[in-house]
């Protein structure tokens, strides 16, 4: 037996990838197969379908009907990627560098979301952001909103839900990137005279806070102008005085594999998610998955639904392409692995 | 048992838990499309000759799997489906059966059994294996359409489906057909007006399970008083923004077809068309807030939405959570409501199609239909429960909601039956309105 395999050495390989490469040709490459076919049938589930190239036209058909639906699935996806980058940077910069003997609690908290259903916390935020809930009913009795003011059943609401539900798969890849991080170079970078990032810092700080606060602005429907300029002033000295140089050139250069890898990570299944635009939508905040999940069960479309999913496949790829060129310092497969 | 222990006691209607079969779909979907690969022959009557081709295996299948004595569910000579000379199910012995049914519509006791079913088998000696297996019917119709299409057993003997699913199943001949002489308290005790629909006259296929209406839920505290559909298509300040409408298609379009003085019985493209304007121009004036399945409910407790288009059971139950909602058909007279029904029937292939026959006709026995009445909050379909439950639970009985009167039911209508085509046009184009394409 020994010497068997020593003479065949590639069996061991492929003895190891065996399970996974099964695995993914029954469950995934199988009905992946079966849905391109289904890309390709005409007809309808009472009269029976069948297939020809000839129904190619399925193709051009779901694009043109759905083109702002795809592009608004890629909008919402896109700024929900964003603010969770937002907010999954500085914590996971805090738990790997400030965390000290916290770290595994903090670790804990931002997994421990998990342990309840996704269905489920979705809902609840439906409660929480409701007209008169406990968010907008004591700010709409003091005043602050008029009463006809609602977060639910708008674009803001789908993209908050898809952020909350994504934070995780964002911060644990940027935290295990800066847990790699050898703090020598820090030090090395401060010795050879890395200050505070002037003045860089004020002009990057000024443009984040004012795009989030305007932003902000926008949501609350109050005056975007004057939350911008706020925004813009105290992230000017935030930064100003806070970032250092030595984060600029060091820290973050070497975080960026866990950035693109949470980016992936984020990114891609936001845009096929229809639960959040189901249940926090309104009827002008539908994703594709929604038109997908619709074509499916309720029309009995598989054509077109086939079509639509490989469209967005291919949209996927074509997107995490283009951002692996631009922010890819690292392969693809490695900042995965190592999420 | 008071009303609002009863409805406390049952928080959860079937329609709400509707919402969350979407996240099942998948499972459905690849179910559905698993057998598509092979590309089959239509299953309606004009493949006739490939119906009847499977139905000889069906049968064999089915005797095999009672594994008894037990009938099997048509001999192997079958004529095709859907002719006249249909066979109907024959006599056999009564063996033990499995049903399908939407979640929390039966009787419960405290221990959680269901005490008219305990009362079937017990007088025929057999286990009824009740399982609260359907969600959608779309959902439950990917489950069981392979096997049908292939001609095998579901392994289902009763399965309970609406309307228009009702109407597609035997169109396709995919449905036993009753025999009217195994079911005396059916034949006697249905109410009339479930006896005319188009999809299958005689009621020769399916007995109705429970009826419910759609209507205007609204919270006068908000809106005021709500009397017309009309309501749902104008802008006002008290409702804008927070008008819910349903994801099924037919009670949505029904209520719209009603509102603009058009007959949902007998649904057109030109009709639903108008519809799709009017419903189009609602969306863009913001007056809508979302199209949901039994979501609405939630909403409307909460006070995110105060005019939806409601189903009666529902109401019934948030009223015990919020006294003050009102459910309407309207009070000018012009505008009515849509009736809609849950049907049992025997799927082809069933193994125990006479025992299932059997068991439908329990529940056309008033007082079983009562004590189902009792827990569900449904429109009841047999004649002579209320009459039970005037002793019973006088509440129940004089609910209007429940057992709605004469005058109120003539006003309801039923969403007619659709081509294949047209239902393609229609799912379709209501999508593309839910979804803003």
């Amino acid at each position: 037996m020994g010497t068997f395999l020593k003479h065949h050495r590639w069996i061991t390989p492929l003895a190891l990838l065996a399970p996974g490469l099964l695995w993914l040709l029954v469950f995934y490459l199988y009905p992946a197969l079966q849905m391109f076919m289904a890309s390709f049938w005409s007809g309808s589930l009472a009269t029976g379908f069948t297939f020809s190239l000839s129904n190619w036209t399925n193709y051009p058909d779901a694009v043109s009907t759905y083109a702002p639906i795809y592009l608004r699935s890629v909008l919402y996806a896109g700024a929900a990627t964003v603010t969770t980058f937002l907010i999954a940077y500085p914590l996971a910069y805090t738990i790997a560098f400030k965390g000290g003997r916290f770290k595994n609690l903090l670790l804990f908290l931002v997994v421990a979301p998990f342990f309840t259903s996704f269905l489920l916390r979705t809902v609840s935020w439906k409660i929480i952001l409701s007209d008169s809930g406990p968010v907008l009913g004591p700010l709409k009795a003091i005043g602050i909103l008029p009463q006809q003011f609602h977060v639910l059943a708008s674009p803001m609401a789908v993209i908050a839900g898809i952020t909350y539900a994504f934070l995780p798969f964002m911060t644990l890849p940027i935290y295990v990137a800066l847990e790699k991080v050898d703090f020598r170079l820090v030090e090395a970078a401060k010795d050879l005279y890395a200050g505070p990032w002037r003045p860089g810092g004020a002009i990057v700080g000024a443009i984040v806070g004012g795009v989030l606060m305007a932003v902000l602005g926008f949501v609350f429907n109050t005056s975007p102008l004057a939350f911008a300029i706020v925004g813009a002033v105290v992230g000017a000295v935030l930064f100003h005085f806070r970032v250092s140089e030595s984060f600029v050139r060091v820290t973050f250069p070497l975080s960026i594999s866990g950035v693109f890898a949470g980016g992936l990570l984020t990114f891609i299944p936001a845009i096929g998610d229809y639960v959040n635009a189901e249940l926090l939508g309104g009827p002008n905040t539908s994703m594709i998955g929604n038109v997908i999940q619709a074509k499916f069960l309720t029309e009995n479309d598989y054509p077109s639904a086939s079509a639509l999913s490989f469209v967005m496949m291919f949209g996927v790829l074509i997107v995490v392409a283009i951002y692996a060129k631009i922010l890819g310092t690292e392969e693809l497969s490695a900042a995965a692995a190592r999420a | 048992m008071s009303t609002s222990d009863k409805l406390t006691g049952s928080p959860i209607s079937r329609r709400r838990l509707l919402q969350g079969s979407a996240l099942m779909g998948t499972a459905a979907f690849l179910a559905a499309c698993g057998t598509k690969g092979t590309v089959s022959p239509a299953p309606t009557a004009a493949a006739a000759a490939t119906t009847a081709a499977s139905a000889a295996p069906s049968a064999a299948a089915a005797s095999g799997a009672a594994g008894s004595a037990a009938p099997s569910a048509a001999p192997a000579s079958a004529a095709p489906t859907a002719t006249p000379s249909e066979p109907m199910i024959p006599n056999g012995t009564v063996a033990n059966v499995v049903w399908a049914n939407w979640p929390l519509y039966i009787d419960v006791d405290k221990n959680g059994n269901h005490p008219t079913i305990q009362a079937f088998e017990k007088k025929y000696g057999v286990k009824v294996t009740y399982k609260e297996a359907i969600n959608d019917n779309n959902d439950f119709f990917g489950k069981i359409q392979p096997n049908l299409q292939a001609g095998q057993p579901t392994g289902w003997d009763i399965i309970t489906m609406t309307d228009w699913m009702a109407a597609k199943l035997i169109s396709f001949g995919w449905i036993e057909r009753l025999n009217p002489a195994a079911m005396p308290n059916f034949q006697a005790n249905v109410k009339d007006q479930y006896k005319t629909v188009d999809w299958d006259p005689d009621v020769a296929h399916h007995a109705p399970w429970q009826s419910g209406m759609t209507g205007i839920g609204y919270d006068p505290k908000v809106t005021g008083s709500v009397t017309t559909l009309k309501a749902f298509f104008t802008a006002d300040p008290r409702w804008t923004g927070k008008v819910d409408m349903l994801t099924e298609m037919r009670d949505t379009i029904g209520l719209t077809m009603l509102s603009l003085g058009l007959d949902p019985s007998k649904p057109t493209r030109a009709a639903f068309d108008q519809c799709i304007t009017a419903l189009t121009a609602a969306k863009n004036a913001g007056i809508i807030r979302r199209f949901t399945g039994n979501d609405y409910s939630q909403d409307l407790s909460a006070g995110d939405a105060v005019l939806v288009m409601a189903w009666s059971g529902d109401m019934v139950q948030l009223l015990v959570d919020k006294p003050g909602l009102k459910f309407s058909l309207g009070a000018d007279g012009t505008y009515g409501g849509m009736l809609w029904s849950d049907n049992m029937m025997v799927p082809k292939g069933a193994a125990q199609p006479y025992t299932a026959e059997l068991l439908m006709d329990w529940y056309y026995i008033p007082a079983n239909a009562a004590a189902v009445e009792d827990y569900v909050n449904y429109i009841c379909p047999c004649r002579g429960a209320d009459v039970v439950l005037k002793k019973l639970d006088p509440s129940v009985a004089s609910n209007p909601l429940i057992f709605p009167p004469d005058s109120t039911l003539a006003r309801l209508s039923i969403f007619g039956s659709l081509t294949p085509d047209d239902e393609s046009y229609f799912n379709t184009g209501f999508d593309n309105l839910i979804n803003g394409a």
